[in-house]
């Protein structure tokens, strides 16, 4: 078999692109969850908190005619649902697995409510950047079309990761998670700092539902987020709670989901399902490999070992 | 210290009252949602009612999903008093349905309950095994089984679709994959000539089963003390790998014999339209019902009644079929919230608590 | 660090209740500035309660306390006033470092952490302290000796002039507890530092404190200087009455008797991956205790779990009556091996279940419990459990109660008369036996025991406490870093060099990979 050396080019960066557009959910709800997680809390309602938000974000954009206001409703809208579960789980006696669940009915059921009279062709959408704008190829130049936002969750992790380790609110928040009864003895509230990681990591993960609906292919569905609200608190856990792992580990699922349509450019098709499955066996795997019966992993923040 | 038997405890009413008024108060929260998008309170709680129980029909349509709910509420309460939480009801669901389709196709020519059985059989397995996954790679990995039978749910479906569309495929399916169908004589029998399948049997027995397992016998004992306190488990020489296994073995089995049921019963094939949820309010049933055998059938029963509903909301009253989605999800947050008032009422309180 | 004084402290008078237990009954106590005061009492004397009331933790049912004039209301007010605490439990953060967790104590911290200029100051602050720590370790790594150390230290860091201690020795071994406390001692010759120092250590006492008061019951039952105390009268004074030891009766067994128990270098990972117990070897023979001294945190709470089941073995053997011993349900029976661990409530029941149902733990499978093997008899549970409760007198005498309600002597009781019902105990490893009972259950328990050896069987008795173990012990050996490090007879010990061994740092630091 003799491949085209140019088609081969315009696969790789079809697939670079893709990546990139495929890690920005990622990275949001990732970073999001690894705050969450890092002051001791889980939060499995990610994927009701990106429906829901993407949602907002595109309704919000089809009313008004601005992406950016959409995406900040989506934020809010996020942060809103995060307050809401992190108040829930605060309240002794709740499960948090439960709470989790709960909100995923919840969210998506919100969510499925009221998209139902925006399941119209598009909104409008947010701007991206043009980096292949040289290329004469038009696929290449599709590839290299990069938003924003992908830009807007580097800086998060980095201004996160500085956050937890030289800001007196991170090293609390570290210690609320690591040792609460330590932190409290020490006057630092539990609650009010994991109230405050969870609401600001749903508010994150709102951004990341904006992304997918109001970037190329632009519609609403409900099946719109896949699982993805999910995979990220799988993908903290084997980023082992760190904001610069995130970014490089969402770059890496954004680049297996990727997959399908690049192998079905190259002539491999046919296996849609397995291969939209491949994220999943693939975390699955991870996690097989790097957890051990001595239960606590390295970097797993105290007050989650108890859990679940 | 005696107390006559008959009267129950303050500590069972509570623990039916809470619950009770949590209900209460999200029908109210979801009345007033609805009457802010115009649709009158109490119409659509009589929409509800009527579609859940107003008539045999409606009778019918709630206990045909309240059966696939008990047994997928099993799934995650019997599991849970060993000490492990899943929510691979979904999963196991899919391979259960998935086992019995292969099996009833390959037992075509049997007689019907051979062929019954086999697919029955097959359909307990596949879900046990899934589950046992899940729990073995807790107990012996340490991977959280919540996340991991998460993932599986979607490794689940994906693999059924995938031979749905591919191998299993019905060549005369045309646009809507699905695999051969199993002949009606082969199917499962409905109940005394009503449209209710032999899924609610099979739900009440499993719920009943379950029970008697947990209170009545010595291994029930055993998963109890396993999921009570592992340390003290192991303490007095009990096989923790071994009772969790089989408590999530026969768990994720009643998941896979719902979803045989879907596929012997409902559809009479299978496709993607399995993959329809019910092991996510599997979840929610077995919470609702502090994982707890009997109480899970009456929880699947009333939400059975509020799934079977659906669509009435949206005929009556013009609301999209999501509101059901949305009055679940109230409920599941309510009832979630109030596990916080338990022993916080001077009310319940048994004297002989705390010295 | 300013070269204040510390203030003087003025307990007047102060009660405090929780619900119908009155924890403090009218308690006076003055700390002089620049003094050592000592407060000692037996458990549940109200020794602890009375550091939190200083503090300013609990609100208080009557009376106040006075610092310099200003009444303490809350941790606000006491920190302000220069009061801190060391508390039993380590308040530190594992994944953190010795920096960090020094920062995260101060109320003053910025919001911004220049991190260069912070570990100047530490730096400089290091200098001026007494102990030397690595800043950048983290607290996972250390041992418990020096997160003591650190706890001390975040306290002189945040300027604390009135330092409470709240049995902060009983991690240390005789040797880090004299240095801790010299330590702390010349800093209160100096005049820079109140030390309120709650044990019951008399030793403690006699060589560091000036003042000490003696609590018993929520009460203050004297207060003296302590030139004008001496062991013997103090002890008193802290149990109410001149008690001489019970007498013990063993029986001299002269035959060599064979070998109920043998551990054969065993090796067992702790909880953080770090080999705790290092090849460690003992017998115990029948009609004997084997008593296992050391500070906790050594390998003791793993040997008991890898006897009891609770952990994995790494490498290494553990053997009943010359034959391997597997804890399942069968090998347990057989051998008549039960291991009774410390924290009872915590490790060695199912909380939520019913004392019944606790009692029935070991024997719920085997007739008459169980019926035709499947089915469980409840009304035989009860009725041995209702057995088990009248022979060890188990308040509140009702089967059917959470066990989680009871007392931890209680549950203690419990946890024993399940064990020893039926005499089918023939070799015992028991932890900790009697910490937080009072002196009637404490000799209930020894007696207990005792009895078991004199009927031939075997006891592995791990216990702190050093008094208990020459009490019951016929051999002691004293377990440090995870090896056997010394082995003497009740009679010929030598506090000093068993103290010693304790540290691992005498003859068998060659042995000891842990420390090195």
């Amino acid at each position: 078999m003799h491949f085209n050396s140019v088609n081969l080019w315009v696969v790789a960066a079809a697939l670079l692109g893709a990546a990139i557009r495929g890690s920005i959910p990622y990275m949001f709800v990732s970073l999001g969850e690894c705050l969450t997680e890092k002051s001791g809390r889980i939060n499995l309602g990610m994927e009701g908190i990106l429906l829901m938000s993407a949602m907002t974000a595109f309704a919000v954009s089809q009313r008004t005619g601005s992406p950016w206001l959409g995406a900040l409703t989506a934020a809010i809208v996020g942060g809103i649902l995060g307050l809401l579960h992190g108040s829930l789980t605060e309240l002794p006696g709740v499960n948090d697995i439960a709470a989790g669940v709960a909100m995923v009915v919840f969210g998506s059921g919100l969510a499925f409510f009221f998209g139902k009279q925006f399941v119209a062709p598009m909104a409008p959408q947010l701007p991206v950047l043009e980096f292949g704008k040289w290329a004469s190829n038009p696929a290449l130049r599709a590839a290299l079309r990069i938003s924003p936002l992908f830009f807007l969750g580097i800086v998060t992790a980095f201004v996160l990761h500085y956050a937890l380790k030289y800001t007196r609110w991170g090293l609390h928040v570290r210690a609320v998670g690591d040792a609460p009864e330590a932190a409290r003895s020490m006057g630092i509230s539990a609650r009010q700092h994991r109230l405050i990681a969870t609401t600001i990591g749903a508010t994150l993960a709102g951004i990341g539902g904006a992304h997918l609906t109001l970037y190329f292919p632009g519609i609403w569905s409900e099946g719109i987020s896949g699982g993805q609200g999910l995979m990220a608190v799988a993908l903290v856990i084997f980023a082992r709670w760190s904001p610069l792992r995130c970014l490089a580990v969402s770059l890496f699922f954004g680049g297996a989901q990727a997959l399908d349509p690049s192998l079905q450019a190259l002539g491999f098709g046919g296996f849609y399902h397995l291969l939209n499955a491949s994220p999943y066996v693939l975390t699955l795997i991870l996690m097989i490999v790097s957890c051990s019966r001595s239960r606590k992993l390295i970097g797993m923040p105290g007050a989650l070992a108890g859990r679940g | 210290m005696k107390r006559h038997s008959m009267i129950p405890s303050p500590r069972s009413i509570e623990s039916v009252a809470i619950p009770a008024i949590a209900f209460l108060l999200a029908m109210a929260l979801f009345g007033g949602f609805c009457v802010f998008w115009g649709a009158p309170f109490w119409g659509v709680f009589s929409s509800i009612y009527r579609a859940g129980f107003g008539s045999w029909y409606s009778w019918q349509n709630s206990l045909l999903r309240a059966a696939p709910l008990m047994l997928c509420g099993l799934c995650t309460a019997l599991p849970a008093r060993a000490g492990i939480i899943t929510v691979g009801n979904e999963g196991a669901f899919v391979m259960g349905g998935l086992a019995a389709a292969a099996a009833g196709l390959a037992t075509q020519s049997a007689p019907a309950w051979v062929s019954l059985s086999s697919m029955a059989v097959a359909g307990i397995i596949a879900g046990g095994l899934w589950i046992a996954l899940a729990a073995g790679l807790q107990h012996y990995r340490g991977v959280n089984a919540v996340i991991s039978s998460l993932l599986m749910n979607y490794i689940a479906i994906a693999f059924m679709l995938q031979l749905v569309e591919g191998p299993m495929r019905d060549p005369g399916s045309l646009n809507f994959p699905a695999t051969y169908p199993i002949s009606p004589s082969h199917q499962l029998g409905r109940l005394f000539n009503s449209r209710v399948h032999m899924g609610l049997v099979f739900g009440v027995v499993a719920s009943l089963l379950v029970w008697f397992l947990l209170e009545r016998t010595v291994w029930g004992m055993k998963v109890k003390v396993v999921g009570g306190n592992s340390r003290t488990a192991s303490l007095v020489g009990l096989p923790l790998g071994a009772i969790i296994l089989t408590a999530s073995f026969i768990g994720g089995g009643c998941a896979g014999l719902a979803g045989m049921v879907e596929v012997a019963a409902v559809h009479g094939r299978a496709s993607h339209a399995i993959a329809a949820g019910y092991g996510y309010a599997g979840i929610l049933v077995a919470f609702l019902s502090r994982q707890s055998p009997l109480r899970i059938v009456i929880v699947s029963l009333i939400l059975g009644a509020v799934i079977a509903s659906g669509g009435s909301l949206q005929r009556d009253l013009d609301l999209p079929d999501a509101s059901i989605a949305v009055f679940e999800g109230i409920v599941f947050l309510l009832i979630l919230a109030s596990e916080t008032l338990y022993g916080r009422f001077e009310f319940f309180r048994d004297t002989r608590d705390a010295f | 660090m300013s070269a204040k004084q510390p203030r003087l402290v003025e307990v007047k008078s102060i009660s405090k209740s929780f619900g119908n237990f009155r924890a403090l009954d009218s308690v006076n106590l003055t700390v002089r500035p620049g003094t050592f005061h000592a407060v000692i009492g037996e458990n549940g004397a109200g020794k602890s309660t009375l550091a939190k009331c200083m503090l300013g933790f609990h609100a208080l049912n009557a009376g106040e306390v006075v610092v310099d004039e200003t009444r303490i209301t809350n941790p606000d007010d006491a920190r302000r006033l220069g009061m801190g605490m060391v508390f039993q439990n380590f308040t530190l953060v594992p994944s953190m470092t010795v920096a960090e967790n020094l920062l995260l104590a101060r109320k003053d911290l910025p919001a911004f952490l220049n991190s260069r200029e912070e570990h100047t100051r530490l730096q400089k602050f290091l200098e001026t302290a007494p102990f030397s720590i690595d800043l950048e370790s983290r607290i996972a790594h250390l041992a418990a000796g020096q997160k003591q150390k650190v706890e001390i230290l975040k306290q002189l860091y945040l300027d604390t002039k009135i330092l409470i201690l709240d049995e902060p020795t009983s991690v240390l071994t005789p040797a880090e507890s004299d240095e801790v406390m010299g330590v702390l001692a010349r800093m209160v010759e100096r005049g820079t530092l109140s030390v309120v120092l709650i044990t019951h250590k008399l030793r403690d006492v006699m060589d560091f404190a000036d003042d000490v008061t003696v609590l018993r019951h929520g009460r203050v039952v004297a207060s003296m200087p302590v030139e004008q105390a001496n062991p013997v009268k103090l002890a008193e004074l802290m149990m109410g009455e001149s008690r001489p030891p019970e007498p013990i009766t063993k029986k001299n067994n002269s035959t060599p008797t064979a070998a109920a128990l043998e551990v054969k270098e065993l090796t067992v990972r702790g909880d953080n991956g770090l080999v705790a117990v290092n090849q460690v070897s003992l017998t115990v023979h029948r009609g004997e205790i084997l008593g296992v001294a050391g500070v906790s945190g050594n390998g003791q709470r793993e040997l008991v779990q890898a006897i009891a089941g609770q952990c994995t073995i790494e490498s290494g053997e553990i053997r009943s009556f010359d034959e391997p011993f597997y804890p399942t349900r069968r090998g347990i029976r057989k051998a008549g091996l039960f291991t009774l661990p410390e924290e009872p409530l915590e490790n060695a029941t199912v909380p939520s279940m019913s004392v019944a149902e606790n009692i029935s733990l070991r024997k719920f499978d085997q007739p008459p419990f169980a019926k035709a093997r499947w089915f469980l008899n409840r009304s035989a549970i009860k009725d041995a459990a209702l057995a088990v409760i009248r022979n060890f007198s188990i308040r509140p005498p009702f089967p059917d109660v959470p066990i989680r309600n009871l007392s931890g002597g209680n549950v203690r009781r419990a946890v024993l008369g399940r064990d020893l019902m039926g005499n089918e105990a023939k070799i015992l490893v028991v932890a900790n036996p009697c910490v937080g009972l009072d002196f009637a259950a404490t000799a209930f328990v020894h007696n207990h025991l005792v009895e078991i050896r004199n009927d031939g069987g075997a006891l592995l008795l791990v216990s702190e406490d050093l008094d208990e173990l020459v009490k019951l012990a016929d051999r002691i050996v004293v377990m440090s870093c995870g090896v056997i490090a010394h082995e003497t007879l009740p009679s010929e010990l030598d506090r000093t060099v068993v103290g010693g061994y304790m540290g691992g740092h005498v003859a068998a630091s060659a042995s000891c990979k842990i420390c090195s």
